[in-house]
Formats: C-alpha cells, structure tokens, sequence
C-alpha cells in the first residue's frame, strides 16, 4: 500500500511540476502580442479604426452634437436629462466633467492609436500587395487626419502622437501641441492619403481620393488657404460625384452612399446582434416621438422657418411631429431597437465641396464663380438662383445656405466658429429666443474644455483659457 | 499542525468552542450529539503503544468499561487525557461511585455525575500526581453551571482550524476569529455570511444588496486594495473554493465550524490567495456511536425595514408644479406662474416648463383621487422558510454525516423568488489501523430571480417606484395590469416616462438556475509514529443558466409598449479541481510538542461563458431565445493554474511558550512573464505568561497570554489575463455588410504580479475574574504594496488605464472581545454573552507615478488621495439657498447660480466655485463596528440577542441625488425633501433648495455635496431569538432527545438617522464603496420554528 501512495505521490509532483503548465492562453480572445501578422489580421486592425468612427465620441454621438447643439440651428428638448450633458452645450454652460467630451476626446484618440498601429506595422506584412498596402495606409491617413481634424476643431491645441504606443507611461508629462502644428500633420496626412488612395473603392463606405480632396480642402478652408483648398476641392467633382436631383433621397436609408455622398460612416441596424446601429436617433428625436427619445439635439423653429417658400429642402430635411416639433428626417428610425439606427452620419458630400468652393471663390472675391456653385445648390433645392457681386453679400449667402444645406449633420456650429460669427451670431439668437434668457456666450467658449479626467491623469495638460 | 490524532479530531469536531462560547453553556444540540463510547479505533491503538507495562491502562479504556457497565457517558478532553495511565487492577469497578473515587485519589481527577453524564476534568491542584500530564491551566476547563437543567462542564480543548490541518488554540499564536454552529442560530437566510454578522471581531459583513439569493460582502480587517478583489478566500473542508463564489452554495446547516485567519501568520500558509483574510470552515463530521437525528424547520414573513417615505399624491402635485413653474419663470422674462400651458408654449416655452393636465384635480384637491404608494407596491410582505435533516454516526472505524435542507425565499420585492435545495455529505472510514479514507461532497441546486440592482429605470423596481408618479395605478379597474399608461400621460410634458414596475417584474423573465458541487476525495496513511502522508483530490463545479425574456407587451425607459422583443440567454460551466499531497509529522516528547507540514498542490480552473441575445422576435409566444430570429453570441472564457509548495513548523514548549514558522511558493497563470512565482513567509511566537512559575497564582487574572505574528502574503484576485494586451472585436459594416475588425483593448505590462501584503499582529488573550470574562485584544499593521491599480494614463497613448503593480496602502486596527462564560443571575436563569469591537483605518501612501489622486464614481463623489484613506466622499459644504438674485452676485458661485440654488463654500477663498472647493466629508468605510451577543437562559427558556453597530461611516446616497431630495421634478420627492425645501412663500427657512426643473450648473455642482453624504452610523438589533426547551419529562417516552420551539426576529429595529432601502449599501467596487443606488432591501423577518433532536 505504501508502494502505491508514492507511486501516487511521485507522479502528482512530477506531473505538476513543469512552468509551462503556468503559460495560460486566453481561448476566446485574441491576444495583440501574436496578432498583426498577416494580411487578414491587418485588415481586421484596419476594419476597426473604421469602427472606431461609430463610437459615441466620434460620428454616433458627439460630432452631430458638438457641431450643430451650440449654435442656432438644433437645441435640447429636454436640457437636464442625461445629466445635462447635452443642455450645457445649448446654453454654453459646458464643465470640463461633460461626458461626450470625455468620450469625444477619448474615441477619437483610440481611432488614432489603432491607425498608428497598422501604419507601423504595414510595411513587414509580407502577404499584401504593394498596391494594397498603398491604399491602405492611404485610408489610415485620411482617418488619422480626420479625426485629429475633430480634435483640433473642438479643442484647439491636443497633444500630437503619431507613433504606436510602446509604453503607456511615455506620455505623461506630454503637453498639448499647438493647433498649427496638429493642422500642419493633418495636411502631410491628407496630401499623402491623396495620392496613395484610389478613386473608386470597392467596397462602400471606405476611403476614396475624393474624401480626402474634400475633408483637405476644408481643413485648408478652416485655416483660410482659399486658394490651395481650392486646387484640392476642384479636384472631386470629375471623380464622378454627382447632386441627387431629389434632395429627399440623398438620406434615404434604401439608397445609402448614393453619388452625393463623398464619405459617411457607415452605420446599420438588424447586424450582428444590433451592434452596428447608432442610437442617434432615439438621443436626437423629440421626446416620445419614437422609443426612449430624448430630444438633445432639434432642428429649431428659426431654421424650419428659415427656408424660403418653394425649398424641397425643408420637408427633405426636416419633419414635424404631430404637436408640431421639428425633428431632422436625416437621421431615421430603421429598427424599433433604441441602439441600432441605422442611417449613416454624412461626413462630407459634394453639396459640401460645392459651398466650399463657393466660399474660397467668395473670399478670394471671384463672385462669378462663388455664385455658380451657390446656384448648383440653390437649383436643386427648387428655389431662386442669385448673382450676387459683392464678397461679404456672397459670404452671408453661402453662410445661410450652408446653414439649410446641413441642418444635422453637425457643421453649422464648426461653420460659425471658422467664419468667426458664432459669437455674435449666438447673441442674436439668445435675445431672440426666451427660453435662453439666462444663456451668456463669449469667446472661450468657441473651444470646448478639455475633459477634467485627462487633466487629473496629468497635469502637464492644461486647461482652455475661461474653463 | 494538522496531524491531531483521530479522537482529537473527533471529539473536538462534535464539542469545539470558539473561546467566545466556550464559557456559554452548552447547547441541547450539542449534548445530542456527545455519546459515549466514542474512542476511536486509531486513538486507542496508539495508546496502548505508549503504555509501559501490561498493569497501565489509558482512562480511555477505564472509562469505556465504566460506560458499558453503569450505562453513564463521559465527557473529557482527549488531548488532556490521553496520556494518563492508570493501575485499574487496583479499581474495584463494583459501583460507579467507588471507581470514580479511586480514580479521583490516583489520577487526579474531578467528576461532576449529573443523571448518566459524568464530566471528567484534571484536579490542577493534583497535577502534580500524574507525571506523564502537563502543566494545564483552568482556563482549559468550564466552570460548572449545575443549576440548569441541561448546561455541561465541558473540558475540551479548543481548537482552531488553520490552514491545512488544526491547532489547539492554546498554542496558536495567530489571530483568528472562531464561530460555532450554535452560534449560527437566530438569523433566517440562506448563507452563512449574513449568519455570522457581529460574531467575530475584525470581519464585516454588508448585505448590500439583499437579493434573495446574493452573497453578502465579507471583508477582513479593512480593505487593502483598490482595483483587485477584495473577497477572502474561502476554504470548505481543506478545498479553497472559487474567489467570489456565491456563499448560498454552503449550506449553514451543514457547517461544524467557521474559523477566519485574520493576520497575515495565519493566512500566510495560503501565499498569494491570503491577503483577504481565510476563511476555514469544517461541514459536520460524523462520530462513532449511535445514530443522531436532528430536524428543524421554521418559517417567517419579511417585511420593510426601510425608512424611505415618499410624498402622497396631492404634495406631489404641487411640488411637480412649483418645479415646473420655476423652470419656466427662470427661462424667460414677461412669464408667471399663472400662464397656462399654451401661453407658455407662445412665449417660448420647452416641455417641461408646461403644467401636466392631469395635475388639475390634485392641485384643486379634490379627495379621493388615485394616490399609489409605489414603494409599498413594489415591496410586500413576502414568506422565507427553512427545513433541514441533519444525520450523523458511525462505528469505531466507519463515521458519516448527511445535512440535507431545503430553503425557500419569496423576494421582498415583488418577482424576485428564491428556492434552494442543497445537501452535504461526509465519510470516512479507517481501511486499516494506519489507513483511513473518506469523501466530502456538497451538492446544491438553486433556482432564482435576478433582479437589476443598480441604475436601471427599465428593470430596477426600486428604481422605477422612486420615477412612478401617485397619480397612475399598477392595475386597471378590470384587474388588468396597466401598461405604460405614465408613459403616454407624461409624454406631453416629459416627466418620468417609467413603465409600470409591477408590469415589468411580471411580464418579463428573469430566471436562473445554478446547481454546484463541490467536494474532496482523500486518503490518509499513518507511514510511522506521527508521520502521516495525506493525498487528496477536490473539484468544484458550477453550472449556471439564466434566461431573460422581455415581451413586446410592457414598455420600458421612455419607450412605451409595444416595443421590441428581446431575450438572451447566459449559461456558464465552471470547473476547478485540486490535487493536494501533505506529509504531516506530530511529536511529543517531554515538554517538546513539534507538528510540522510539507506540502505540495496544484489547482486549476476553467471557466466559460456563453451569452447569447436573441432580437428580431416575430411575437411573444417563446419566451427565451428560442423565439428570436437574429443573434448574437459572445463567448468569454478563462482559465487560471496554480501551482504551490508549502510548508510549516509549530514548536510548543512545556505549554509556555510556541513558536511557528511556515513557508510558500506559489506559480500562478495570472502572472505576467517576469514574475509567474512568489515566496510567502510568516512567523508567530506565544508566550503564555501564567504558566510561567512566577506568574502569581491568582483569582484576578490569569491565563494570560502574549501573542505576536508576522507575516507576507498576497493577493491574487487580478485579471486572468492582465499581463497580456487583449484584443476586442469592434466591427464595421460597409454598405450594410458586416466587416469582421479587431482592436487592441488593453495595454501590455508583463511584470504584472500578486499584490504584496505584510502584517505585524500584537494580541493578548487574558481572563478576568476565575475566568468569568475572557478577553483577547489585537492591534495590528497591514502594510500593502505593488497594488493593483488601473492607473488612468494621458489617452493620447490610445488607452485610458493600464494595468500596474503600483501603490501602497496601510491598514490598521484594533479589535478587542471580551466573552464572559455563563453565570447564573439567580436560581436557573444564567447569562453569557461577548462583546467584539473593531476598528481600522486605511490610508493610501503612494499611487502610480505622478498620480495623486483617483477620482471616481458617480458624479465623481469619490476621491481617494495620497495621504487620505480609500473612497473618501468630496464635495461642495452648502452653506444654505439664494434667496436674491443680490446674492448671488454678491458671492463667488458657478455660471448658472439661480435663485433657489445653494450656497456653496468657496474653501480656497479664491472667489471661484470649482472643483478646489471639494472637500473630504468622510468615507463609506465604517470607523468601528460592534457586535454584542447576548445569551440568556432561565429554566426551560432560552433568549438570545445580537446588536450589531456601525459607527463613521457615511452613504452616498444616488437616489436622494437624483430624484428624492433633487428638487428636480422629475421623479418622486421624499417627505424629507418636500418638508424642507425652500418656497420663498410657504417655507422660507427650507435648506433645500427650490423646486426647479431647470437644472442649473450649480444643483448639478450640488449633488457631490454635505447634502448628500449622509451619516449612516447605525445600531440594529440583528437577530432575537426566544426559545422553549420542552421538559425531557415530557419528551422521553416518545423517543424524542431534545424538542424545542423557538421565535425570532432579525433587524426588528436599526436606529439611524440614514433615510434609505439599506443601510449596508455599498459597491462591489471599493473606491466606491459607501455608493447606495436602490439595492436591494434588508427585510424585518420575524420566524417561528421547532427544532427536534433524536
């Protein structure tokens, strides 16, 4: 008997007894350390940057609210809910503790990092063509640029990281980096997605040439390159985009990345356990229009009264419920799940370029030209073209038309901030509207705070002056 | 130690006493359970190996031949006295009382023969006689209670579980706190951890969350680490369970003993999972004798314990009212109040600035209109109950015990049922005089509700029933449920667009089953004198399944039905097995006791998951996933290993003075690359003063003891795979199409490791009085390093924390019980009773590099600082409302300050409100905790009690921050609030602020504020029992041993000055700690039951 027990006991020390035992893989994860390896796991990295864009701090949420709930087109049904989150932007009483902040902050920089990686490790891929590997990292570009292009509009000056991330430790301490600088990376970016990107992608929704000719000529736009936004801009039209004559179908959830639509992000209900659908539509309905709405961010009475008799654009664009309270038609219930709206968030499209070459032409006093792109969006709403001669006339115009072109989809905030109207403009509204008696605007709040969380993280982040 | 000889095991398992209850007089139950003969085969063996000569016999064999002969049965300590031999050719066995007699004159022994019981104990002052016995002090021995009817001396050695074996607590010199089965009596639950509350000093026990079916929170001396886990590792007859594992799966009735090591020597022996504290317990063993039957059942009503109280339905009115009035007179100027709703929309005004119509009726009061009580609506007096069969015996060589009991628990809160059944089954058996084996296996089946616990007003009743106006019913008038009828009346105005909380519990399911077993195989072989080899195999397995179905036909949070349906489905397998192998060694010689241990084991457990969510449902009809038509699963799996070498020395020396040391290595899968082993040390030393020869012999103290222990261990509860960057899926959909991606998730850190603790422990163990008060007192210090923390990093690295090995925290504490024995108050009516009180204090030294602070929770309430404490509350001090708009802009106050809003303190006096105005208005960590347990007796009555206390501590409070005592207007308003909120008008000196739904910068500043850190010292009467014995005249031509029929009542009063569900309430998560969010409820239970013992 003794025999056996150290049989027993010999064999469940020894068998116990090797280190490997104590090398424990996860099953159900991939782990990062083995993953970049291929040109499926490049993909695989590349798909999520794009997903990155669906998060709440990029195109779910935040861009459509930080670019439109501040200004005089959209407001807050019901300011206090959520925590006011979404009230302190329509009544500029924004705390560096706001969430979508936070969030816009934080997603956009996971979408940089994960673009980082792949542009780091791209190039040792060895079962991916060149040709491949050209667009792609084209993609990662335009992506990288176009979201420190959000970070740098909302924020001014955001530290700059264009490196995969090694150590996490290695970056406190870093400072912001002036606004000129990150702009000055965007442009290297997007000059370099511009030729390496091909015309037509094949698969829809992914980065083309013309997206990054077009979000170029508006990141040279915002730093008033007329001229240079301009050679870029022209550029997209011949690409084969096209107006939609209907300016109703352009948002239509059955004819998504239609020839108008230059970039979107794309978004989609019923996939995938309902996790690609956004719940922009349930946050930005008016409240008990459609399941868990919550009204943060309406067309306003003032822009629905805005557009002229005749305008295709106003029933195109906007609705009404049934007590008469605007909603925008651009972003619609497809699912009767809150999470999973499945219209896409228009990044940019040729109407876009269009009033930016009308600006650049405007600003550059070619009044001939400004006045035919104007006209091209003017014809196509169905109502009277003009010919105007003078600059600052022009300039209104395309400002007010812009302001109809794009209701939701989260410009006209970052539109009067560029032209420098928003203060004044804001001043208006608020004497004009009396639910915002109370509301005061100066010029700090033309930049957001920086979220207080990364500022406690590290201190070597400061605050934007007047927060 | 771990090798006590067989007898000593046996005995000490069926009489072991905590130090506490040793002096308490001994239960019925207990009695029961004691028979003789009850010598084992083992034990007597070894005796008659150390007898000399043929003449000598041990007592045992004395006392067996008496017991036959007289039909008595002894009680005595067998480890006092194995070793005494006697000449019993000398003993004329003719009468009972000439043996006892001779041996009272020739072994120094006293007897006290009370019918057919005879207790046996060593006469200290003949000691001396008998040379082989040690010196043994009265504090070993009971003190005689002989006017009760069923009170025993008892002798016995106390003993302690510690890890891997047990000790006698005379020779330990550690820190563990010991809790009986007979004081397990008095509370109606289902785990043992709401059982033990009050019982032991240093452990707190929170049932923050009251589920029928949840485990409460065990913490041990305090809380030393802020990200990893904090629960104790828990070990069930030698098998360290799962961390975390649902206390439910142990059956109360089926445990003998609770030990808990506290300090650091003590739980040292179990390295990298100790530093939580350990808690050992012992399921009931069987001894040889006859078969003991014991039964007992008792059924009770819960009711509401709590003190919220919300406002009826007319006060409710005029606060949503004057809310909504003061939202639109502070939106715009030519408006009043008087302005009707289309007025208001002309001028401008938003949703909730207009007046709900169905308002008109209450504001007019006319009587007699709908006014629910939602609180009472979703809380109702709900049954619990228990039965329980308990079976033990055995022969000299075989022994078996079987607990088997069903428990059923309706939820306080209506849809929220529990029912467990559960069984426990231990053998043994001895193959050989040197081989014994023997199986254990704890089987349990429950079925339950789960029940959202936190920020839900889509599944949260309590939640709901704070958003759930008076002014809607829960059914209609044809007994119908009535759906979403708030949410269509509010959509209007946008108030609380909340579904019908009774509807929800309904009409959705939420059900889980869990079956787990767990159990140990061993086997034991005795290889020589005091060296035994001991091989055993444990498995833990646990099989859960929940299914929530959600129809179409309730609404939820601002979506009234129909709606979607959806259901999903989580379903788990975990399994965990553990080999062990154990070479013990126990000897004695003179006045030299060595017991030594060497060990190896290796444990494993694999955990997987799957969740499956199910959308895309045509109708109703299948209500789980089965109906839906598009899915989506989610697998999560994990898998740990770990691998140790152990091993420990005891040293005793004539009874005065003991040393231990003992060693660990452990290999754990959690760790990272560079550091997958770690090494644990711990040393103990005792030194029992009194039997020194100059200790004065005295009647004042005596038994006094001096301990001190030091130790390292750690703490293991870390992700399973922290040290590795994982990656998530994120997905993307190109024109509809789904595009599978994946992204990094997590950063790297291959140095990731246990956290380090390392304790000094002080104690001192005293009698006072002829040992009428027995006191043990420790201090210890706890200093923790290599904290887990996920330390938040600049998110430019594309990360938001990382995980690292950082931080040190020092804990230290106090605890004092002072336990007094049973004496008599007058002719039959006795009492004992013990006092514990504990105290701790943390404090954080260091976080990560640069980090000084982590700032966390809702609203960010919770600040934990370098140089403060974990989790402290910070916030705004309100110094009273603006009354003026003057006043406001005569002081410092946030952009937004109106009328009506609070008065903050500007602390730096820098003229601005911000967040450097915060300060630190306490934690949610209790400062001391008391626990007093009360016995008394009185002829054939029994009443026993136990206070429990919490004193310093403070309750964030989320629903007092969001909707009762906001002032919003959104949902409910408490009486509290309604009564002092300020109206300019009506109650001008109100500290709260005004009504207003216009929720300024400054009320949101406001909710991390005195306001709403609120005091919640309490005192609760936990637990009274009434019992009555039936007369063993009555009882014993039936067959019946013991019967008795007992009352009790648990939490029957707490006072307080808290207003809310539960004052335990707490997050899981201890930086938050303190956070209450509609948990759970602690009900009032009153019971009744008998107990019979055959």
């Amino acid at each position: 008997m003794k025999k056996l027990f150290i049989t027993i006991l010999s064999l469940s020390i020894i068998t116990s007894c090797s280190s490997d035992l104590l090398d424990v893989n996860p099953e159900a994860q991939k782990v990062s350390s083995q993953f970049y390896t291929n040109s499926t796991e490049i993909e695989q990295g590349i798909i999520s940057v794009y997903g990155s864009l669906q998060y709440v701090g990029q195109y779910q949420l935040a861009m459509p609210a930080l670019g439109e709930l501040p200004s005089d087109n959209t407001y807050d049904e019901v300011p206090a809910n959520d925590s006011f989150t979404y009230g302190e932007l329509d009544f500029f009483t924004v705390q560096a503790n706001n969430s979508l902040i936070a969030s816009a902050w934080k997603d956009n920089y996971i979408g940089i990092q994960q673009a980082n990686i792949i542009l780091t490790r791209i190039g040792g891929i060895s079962d991916m063509t060149d040709a491949l590997k050209a667009s792609r990292t084209g993609e990662m570009k335009f992506l990288r640029a176009l979201m420190y292009f959000n970070l740098v509009k909302i924020f001014g000056d955001v530290p700059l990281v264009l490196k995969e991330t090694t150590n996490v430790n290695d970056y406190f301490g870093q400072p912001r980096t002036p606004a000129a600088e990150v702009y000055s990376a965007i442009e290297t970016d997007l000059k370099e997605a511009v030729s390496l990107l091909p015309a037509t992608a094949a698969q829809k929704g992914r980065v083309t040439k013309g997206a990054a000719l077009g979000i170029l000529g508006k990141v040279l736009l915002t730093q008033k390159k007329y001229a240079e936004s301009l050679t870029y801009l022209s550029q997209v039209e011949p690409l084969g985009y096209q107006l939609l004559p209907d300016a109703a179908k352009i948002f239509d959830v059955t004819n998504e990345n239609n020839a108008e639509i230059i970039f979107d992000v794309q978004f989609a209900s019923g996939l995938n356990g309902n996790s690609e659908g956004s719940t922009a539509f349930q946050m930005f309905s008016p409240s008990g229009s459609v399941s868990g709405a919550k009204g943060h961010n309406l067309p306003t009475k003032e822009v629905y009264n805005l557009y002229s008799t005749g305008d295709t654009r106003r029933s195109a664009y906007i609705g009404l419920t049934s007590s008469g309270i605007p909603f925008s038609k651009k972003l619609v219930k497809t699912s009767n799940t809150i999470a999973d709206g499945g219209s896409n968030c228009v990044v940019i499209r040729l109407a876009d370029v269009f009033l930016m070459m009308a600006e650049c032409y405007a600003r550059q006093n070619d009044a001939a030209n400004a006045n035919i792109y104007l006209n091209k969006i003017k014809k196509r709403a169905g109502i009277a073209e003009v010919n105007f001669s003078a600059a600052s006339v022009l300039l209104d115009e395309i400002d007010r038309e812009r302001r109809l072109e794009f209701v939701g989809e989260g410009q006209r905030w970052f539109d009067l901030v560029r032209t420098g109207k928003a203060v004044s403009v804001m001043k208006n509204y608020f004497a004009n509207n009396p639910g915002y008696s109370t509301a005061q605007i100066d010029s700090h709040h033309l930049l957001m705070p920086v979220p207080q969380g990364q500022i406690n993280t590290d201190p070597a982040i400061k605050q934007n002056p007047g927060y | 130690m771990g090798v006590t000889d067989a007898l000593d095991i046996n005995q000490s398992i069926t009489t072991n006493f905590s130090k506490a209850m040793k002096k308490t007089t001994i239960s019925m139950m207990l009695l029961g359970l004691l028979c003789v003969p009850q010598f084992s085969h083992a034990t007597a063996k070894k005796c008659f190996q150390q007898s000399v000569t043929g003449r000598k016999t041990p007592l045992n064999k004395v006392f067996e031949k008496l017991s036959k002969q007289y039909g008595v049965q002894f009680f005595y300590s067998v480890s006092d006295l194995k070793e005494v031999m006697v000449d019993d050719s000398q003993m004329n066995y003719r009468s009972l009382k000439e043996s006892l007699d001779y041996l009272k004159k020739n072994a120094g022994l006293d007897f006290n023969v009370d019918r057919n019981t005879v207790t046996v104990r060593l006469n200290p002052k003949a000691g001396s006689k008998i040379q082989t016995l040690s010196r043994t002090t009265s504090a070993d021995y009971l003190s005689m209670v002989n006017d009760t009817v069923k009170s025993r001396e008892k002798a016995i050695d106390e003993v302690v579980l510690v890890g891997y074996g047990k000790q006698s607590r005379k020779n330990n010199s550690g820190s563990i706190s010991s809790i009986d089965e007979k004081q397990m009596k008095g509370i109606a639950s289902g785990n043992f951890g709401d059982i033990i509350a009050g019982k032991a000093t240093g452990v707190q026990i929170t049932q923050a969350n009251a589920n029928p079916g949840g485990s409460p929170s065990i913490r041990v001396r305090g809380i030393g680490t802020l990200t990893a886990g904090s629960n104790p590792l828990i070990v069930v007859d030698g098998l360290p369970l799962t961390e975390g594992s649902n206390l439910n799966a142990i059956d109360p009735n089926s445990i003998a003993k609770i030990d808990i090591l506290k300090d650091a020597a003590s739980s040292a022996i179990y390295g990298s999972r100790g530093a939580n504290g350990v808690i050992i317990i012992e399921t009931k063993q069987g001894k040889n004798g006859k078969m003991n039957v014991s039964f007992d059942t008792y059924y009770g009503m819960q009711m509401r314990s709590d003190n919220v109280k919300l406002v009826n339905a007319y006060d409710m009115a005029t606060f949503l009212k004057e809310a909504r009035d003061n939202n639109y007179l502070s939106k715009g100027s030519n408006r009043s109040a008087l302005d009707d709703n289309a007025t208001r929309v002309s001028k401008g005004a938003s949703l909730r600035e207009l007046i709900p119509t169905y308002l008109a009726p209450y504001l007019a009061k006319q009587p007699g209109l709908t006014d629910t009580d939602w609180l009472n609506t979703v809380m109702k007096p709900a049954p619990i109950s228990q039965t329980s069969l308990n079976i033990t015996g055995g022969s000299s060589t075989s022994k078996y015990a079987f607990t088997t009991s069903y428990f059923n628990q309706k939820g306080l809160v209506i849809g929220t049922d529990y029912e467990k059944f559960s069984t426990s089954i231990n053998l043994s058996t001895d193959l050989t005089d040197r081989w014994k084996v023997g199986i254990t296996m704890t089987p349990s089946y429950a079925t339950g509700t789960i029940n959202a616990s936190n920020n839900s007003r889509s599944y949260n009743p309590l939640q709901m029933a704070t958003a759930t106006y008076p002014f809607f019913k829960p059914y209609n008038n044809d007994g119908s449920l009535a759906i979403s009828q708030q949410i269509l009346g509010n959509t209007a105005t946008d108030g609380a667009l909340v579904e019908n909380p009774v509807a929800v519990q309904e009409m959705t399911d939420r059900k889980y089953t869990l079956f787990k077993t767990f159990g140990n195989i061993f086997t034991e072989l005795e290889l020589m004198k005091g060296l035994k080899y001991r091989f055993s195999v444990g498995g833990d397995y646990t099989n859960y399944e929940y299914n929530f179905f959600d129809p179409s036909t309730v609404g939820a949070y601002r979506a009234a039905a129909p709606d979607v349906t959806f259901a999903n489905r989580t379903e788990y397998i975990r399994k965990n097995y553990l080999i062990e192998n154990v070479v013990s060694f126990d000897r004695k010689w003179d006045a030299h006791r060595v017991d030594a241990i060497l060990g190896q084991s290796f444990q494993q457990e694999d955990n997987s998951q799957l969740l499956t969510e199910a959308t895309s449902f045509p109708d109703n009809s299948i209500r789980n996933i089965a109906g839906g038509t598009a899915f989506k699963n989610t697998l999560t799996q994990y898998k740990w290993r770990l691998l140790s070498y152990f091993s420990r020395v005891n040293y005793t020396y004539d009874n005065k003075y003991n040393l231990m040391a003992s060693f660990r290595r452990d290999g754990s899968s959690r760790f990272g690359k560079n550091s997958k082993w770690g090494d644990f040390y711990a040393f103990s030393a005792g030194w029992t003063v009194s039997n020194e020869s100059f200790f004065p012999e005295n009647n004042t103290v005596t038994d006094l003891k001096l301990r001190y222990s030091l130790g390292s261990n750690g703490n293991n509860q870390i992700p399973n795979f922290g040290a590795l960057s994982l990656m998530n899926p994120d997905n993307y959909a190109f024109g509809n199409t789904l595009a599978p991606g994946y992204t990094t998730a997590t950063a790297p850190n291959p140095n990731i490791s246990w956290e380090k603790s390392r304790s000094n422990n002080f104690g001192i163990d005293f009698s006072l009085f002829r040992n009428v008060l027995n006191i043990s007192a420790d201090y210890y210090i706890l200093n923790r390093d290599g904290l887990l923390l996920d330390v938040p990093v600049p998110q430019q690295s594309g990360f938001s924390t990382s995980l690292q090995n950082i931080g040190k925290i020092k804990n230290s504490g106090f605890e004092l019980q002072i336990a007094s024995k049973t004496f008599s108050l007058a002719n039959n009516f006795t009492y004992s009773g013990s006092l514990n009180f504990s105290t701790n204090k943390n404090e954080v030294l260091a976080l990560a590099n640069g980090q000084n602070q982590i700032i966390t929770g809702e609203n960010n309430f919770s600040v934990t600082k370098v140089g403060g404490s974990i989790g402290e509350m910070y916030g705004y001090n309100i110094l009273g409302i603006y009354k003026t708009q003057a006043e406001i802009n005569g002081s410092p106050h946030i952009t937004g300050t109106m009328v009506g809003d609070y008065i903050m303190e500007d602390l730096n006096g820098d003229g601005k409100i911000n967040v450097d105005d915060k300060r630190s208005f306490g934690s949610g960590v209790p400062k001391y905790i008391i626990g007093f347990n009360n016995n008394l007796r009185y002829g054939l009555f029994e009443l026993s009690f136990t206070l429990y206390s919490e004193i310093g501590k403070k309750i964030y409070n989320a629903d007092a921050v969001t909707t009762l005592e906001s002032g919003e207007g959104f949902g409910m308003a408490s009486q509290y609030y309604f009564d002092n909120r300020y109206n300019a008008a009506t109650n001008p000196d109100g500290f709260f602020g005004m009504p207003n739904m216009n929720f300024s910068n400054n009320r949101k500043e406001a909710r991390t504020s005195n306001l709403y850190f609120k005091d919640a010292d309490y005192v609760r009467l936990r637990s009274l029992r009434l019992a009555f014995n039936l007369p063993q005249s009555m009882l014993k031509n039936i067959g019946i041993e013991n019967a008795q029929i007992y009352m009790v009542g648990n939490n029957l009063f707490t006072l307080s000055k808290y207003r809310g569900m539960n004052i335990d309430a707490t997050s899981d998560n201890v930086l938050t700690q303190g956070f209450d969010q509609a948990y759970y409820p602690v009900a009032r239970i009153y019971s009744m039951g008998f107990n019979l013992k055959f």
